[in-house]
């Protein structure tokens, strides 16, 4: 049903949908966004990755038009961000943006489909976005879960190109989440280019193509989701020891490494030369592990290094 | 119909629907002027003799309630929840936003207007030429545009909690200290000073002009003050909503 309604206007395919460069935004003292880089081409999954501060929702602000940036220039499909055939083309979900409290999601989805050109109807978008249990209740006697599917049935019901989806799942329960999963797969099977932020480490290995870790305002890595480990290569190794930080550092290859509970974490380049090493320095070392890096593993390597260790805890 | 009028009408009744339903709007702005012209016109002691000029104050009441409530308490609101921020991301045209809610502003204030009519006409008795019920009705609806500045400063400014405390200062203040329930004559020296600094007052006393109430008065004078409030007024809510976007 969705997809007779669905129309994809594939123009200049090798115009990038979003082009920056040298993006910076700082707010007071505080550099929000440092020289930022970026060029996306349509279609597919875009996870941009990073703890709170991490300069996501400048990006995304950024490209929408709703802050200006200091230096440097965004593109997005070849226009100024904000420029009025953008908006149409773009739906957006943004954190902390409430609908009006006294409606009801088919009274906001009425509002909307006044906006575009080509909006769904509103029996589609109901059925698309899951709407059916709530969609006659009004907006604040909502679970938040049941908010953030309102928010985002409004993303999406222009049937955008672009979308932008700001923490789209912060604070749900996991079903809830699952559900949002669902559609944005859906609607990135169809052609749609999506760009998510989230600092949930599983939501972007879940759903992305292409994931971008930023940290301080910088892109820290920028890849596939699949080449993404190989960024880092080596090896994680676990284990339950006496050493202390500055001994277990002074290993041979090793990274960083840190104490989580009663396990000790290192990331190790030459896995074989560390291991003999702490074997050697501990020998009433217990329950080793060695792993391949998991995607938590790279967010640290990537935004904490080793003298920001002790806070990896907080992730 | 255009697009911008579909969106215009479109958006215009959302803000109605969403503006009713809400008991904190309803009162000030639907139930309060009306009850307070019943007490005061009909239900008072000696008061048929007052309803021809209550007629005229009351309608300004009748316009500050929507103006202050509809514009201060529910922009505060919107811009803290960021429903401006999203309206600024979606394609609807310029200006539908700010021109919907002055739409349902107005609206809202000629249903106030009308039940004040109503019971001047039906229950006090009050008996006017059409052309005087025509140009009250004029003078009444453009003073929501002094009033919508001043709750626009409110939204923009106020954090959405303090902005209902203050837009009900304001709405009372200006009511009570304007003369809009009790003539200012009654009032002793200092407060009536006090009233020729507000626009209600002067407002109130255009109303009173046209309807052709006893008493002498400086029409030039108070349309003379109405416009330099107004015009503050306007620069003061340009000022917020600059301040607010950046």
């Amino acid at each position: 049903m969705f997809a007779s309604t669905i129309r994809l206007e594939k123009e200049m395919p090798l115009t990038p949908v979003i082009q920056t460069k040298a993006l910076s935004k700082s707010y007071g003292a505080k550099l929000a966004l440092n020289a930022v880089d970026l060029d996306i081409e349509a279609g597919g999954i875009i996870a941009i990755l990073g703890r709170n501060g991490a300069g996501k929702t400048t990006l995304i602000h950024s490209l929408l038009g709703l802050v200006r940036a200091k230096s440097g220039s965004a593109r997005v499909f070849s226009r100024r961000p904000g420029h009025a055939l953008n908006r149409q083309a773009t739906g957006v979900m943004l954190q902390d943006a409430d609908l009006p409290e006294s409606l009801t999601t088919r009274e906001h989805a009425a509002l909307y489909a006044e906006y575009y050109d080509r909006a769904l109807d509103f029996e589609t978008l109901s059925q698309l976005c899951e709407l059916g249990e709530f969609e006659d209740r009004l907006y604040r006697k909502l679970s938040g879960g049941q908010k953030r599917r309102a928010q985002f049935a409004m993303a999406v019901i222009g049937q955008p190109e672009l979308l932008f989806l700001d923490e789209p799942t912060t604070g749900l329960d996991p079903e809830a989440r699952r559900a949002i999963w669902r559609v944005v797969r859906a609607l990135a099977e169809r052609g749609t280019t999506i760009i998510l932020t989230t600092h949930y480490l599983e939501e972007a290995d879940r759903l992305a193509d292409r994931i971008i870790v930023m940290d301080g305002g910088q892109i820290k890595a920028d890849a596939a989701a699949d080449d993404i480990r190989s960024t880092v290569g080596g090896a994680v190794i676990r284990c339950v020891t006496t050493l202390d930080e500055a001994q277990r550092n002074a290993l041979p290859g090793v990274e960083w490494s840190r104490q989580s509970g009663r396990l000790m974490e290192m990331l190790t380049r030459q896995t074989t030369d560390t291991l003999r090493a702490l074997l050697d320095a501990d020998p009433a070392l217990e329950d080793l592990t060695v792993s391949r890096p998991s995607l938590e593993d790279i967010f640290l390597d990537l935004t904490e290094r080793p003298e920001l260790a002790a806070q990896g805890d907080a992730l | 119909m255009s697009r911008t009028l579909r969106v215009l009408t479109a958006e215009t009744g959302a803000q109605i629907l969403a503006n009713l339903r809400q008991m904190e709007f309803i009162i000030p702005t639907l139930v309060m002027p009306a009850a307070f012209y019943t007490l005061f016109a009909v239900v008072l002691p000696g008061s048929s003799d007052n309803a021809a000029y209550l007629l005229a104050s009351f309608g300004i009441f009748a316009v500050l309630g929507p103006a202050v409530f509809g514009f201060g308490v529910s922009v505060a609101n919107e811009r803290e929840r960021g429903w401006l921020q999203l309206k600024r991301v979606v394609p609807a045209p310029a200006g539908s936003f700010v021109g919907a809610k002055l739409l349902a502003t107005l609206l809202v204030a000629a249903i106030a207007l009308a039940e004040i009519y109503a019971i001047a006409g039906f229950v006090a008795g009050v008996e006017l030429e059409r052309s005087v019920w025509f140009s009250l009705l004029g003078v009444h609806l453009m003073a929501a545009i002094p009033f919508v500045f001043i709750g626009l400063i409110i939204g923009f400014f106020m954090p959405s909690n303090g902005a209902v405390a203050v837009s009900n200062i304001v709405f009372l203040g200006l009511s009570a200290l304007g003369g809009l329930w009790i003539p200012i004559m009654l009032f002793p020296p200092l407060m009536q000073t006090m009233a020729s600094y507000l626009p209600s007052y002067h407002l109130a006393e255009i109303a009173l002009a046209v309807s052709g109430a006893p008493g002498e008065r400086d029409l030039a004078g108070h349309l003379t003050s109405t416009l330099i409030m107004t015009g503050l007024l306007g620069g003061g809510a340009v000022l917020a909503w600059a301040n607010q976007r950046s």
